[in-house]
């Protein structure tokens, strides 16, 4: 004889097992339906955490975001059709990354439209300036080359990691930049951003794979960074 | 009693026994990794007496470097502007005026300014407030055969009607995680972690 309780948790059994209800009701001793339920409950909780695991992993391998910038509110940034690439300040023991990141920045304005003026023509106003360093140019003097060489906005920036940085067993390239843009007309900052790429990759660290070389890091942390504005 | 409440009595310490498995694992791997986090302490200052929204604008002076970094303050204070402009709490004069009002005043990198110079680079750069500090350690530290990025800072608010500090954080960030010792997981460029620990200086003043 079954109790009612019994008999309400066969009820409930029934309807999560019909097929084999009949077959258990009469022969089984339970197991085979308990573990059937089981199974049936566990599914939604396995598939969400093996779809957590899945996306954990591939926000490891892949990374996620860009970087992240600033941008002064009610400035219309469709306005600046001509900028000046000022030499960037250089914070790494390469003395030529400043001009090969400025190189890149000017390459990557022109692609996306952006009129440049010659990189020369701006160290021959700098000159005229008598500007001690880099980075003692004042916001007005920025605003001054800017009126001279007739552009709207004038990029400044600087270098901070250009090399290759040794991991545990694995060596990659690590590229870090910031970069700035002044308003000629209001001699204020009207954008800027910090972008870092590098690190050895999943791929690299697990299975030996060719990561990239420090120029392709290059190229990316510049790209990456002037495509949060234009 | 029914074999089918021996069944489910039976399943329900399995199921319990594992979820302590799984407790004790959890367990192990905070203590393993470290959880971090002061007790009691914030781990900054901030002048309760000051309302932070009447700042609206800022210089941030060039850091001292007590690193053997070469380029270790000024890397660092680039970072501390871009990160503050992108924060959208202040306005960031140009890097170049604040050095500029510095070199007037005749205060040579490294030299703290003292309250009545911090006074005249805010009328000279009409700012409420000026960021100044130090980058404490800058370079990579080994632990075991593992070797891994570091980067210690210092920063403070001064605010220019009165010269005080107003605000003041040390953070330090970096050494291989436990993931990246362990499991062979990616472990920060030293880049990423000047921009990390930055990040959490600066995350200190959004309550503010």
């Amino acid at each position: 004889m079954k109790t009612c309780r019994e008999n309400e948790s066969l009820n409930s059994l029934q309807r999560c097992c019909p097929p084999r209800a009949e077959a258990f009701a009469v022969h089984m001793p339970a197991i085979n339906c308990i573990f059937r339920v089981k199974a049936k409950s566990r599914y939604p909780i396995f598939l969400g955490v093996t779809l957590a695991v899945i996306g954990f992993l591939l926000i490891s391998i892949c990374g996620c975001g860009g970087p992240k910038y600033f941008v002064r509110q009610k400035t219309d940034i469709d306005k600046i059709k001509k900028v000046a690439v000022m030499p960037f300040e250089n914070f790494t023991s390469d003395g030529y990354a400043g001009e090969k990141i400025r190189r890149i920045v000017i390459t990557e304005l022109l692609l996306r439209g952006i009129d440049v003026v010659e990189p020369g023509e701006v160290t021959r106003i700098l000159r005229d300036s008598n500007a001690r360093s880099l980075g003692s140019i004042k916001g007005t003097d920025l605003q001054n080359i800017g009126k001279t060489l007739g552009v709207d906005a004038v990029m400044s920036g600087s270098v901070e990691a250009f090399g290759t940085g040794r991991g545990v067993s694995v060596s990659y390239p690590e590229v870090s930049i910031q970069l700035m843009l002044v308003d000629v007309s209001s001699g204020s900052i009207i954008w800027s951003v910090q972008h870092t790429v590098g690190g050895a990759s999943f791929w690299t660290r697990h299975f030996g794979s060719e990561g990239i070389t420090l120029s392709e890091a290059a190229r990316k942390a510049v790209k990456e960074a002037i495509a949060a504005l234009f | 009693m029914c074999d089918e409440v021996r069944f489910e009595r039976y399943s329900r310490m399995k199921s319990l026994k594992k979820k302590f498995c799984l407790l004790i694992i959890l367990v192990v791997m905070i203590l393993g990794a470290g959880c971090g986090g002061g007790k009691g302490t914030p781990g900054f200052y901030v002048n309760p007496d000051i309302d932070f929204s009447f700042i609206k604008r800022v210089a941030v002076l060039p850091l001292d470097n007590l690193t053997n970094e070469k380029f270790a303050a000024d890397a660092v204070r680039q970072v501390v502007i871009s990160e503050l402009l992108a924060s959208g709490l202040v306005d960031v004069t140009c890097p170049g005026d604040a050095i500029a009002a510095m070199e007037k005043l005749r205060l040579k990198q490294g030299q703290s300014p003292s309250a009545e110079d911090i006074k005249a680079i805010g009328k000279a750069l009409k700012v409420q407030a000026v960021i100044l500090g130090a980058v404490n350690k800058f370079g990579e530290v080994r632990e075991g055969n593992i070797s891994a990025p570091e980067v210690a800072i210092t920063l403070m608010m001064a605010d220019t009607s009165s010269g005080s500090i107003i605000w003041s954080v040390s953070k330090t960030r970096g050494g291989a995680g436990f993931m990246a010792r362990h499991f062979g997981a990616r472990s920060e460029t030293m880049s990423e972690t000047m921009l990390a620990v930055v990040r959490e200086a600066i995350r200190t003043l959004y309550k503010y």
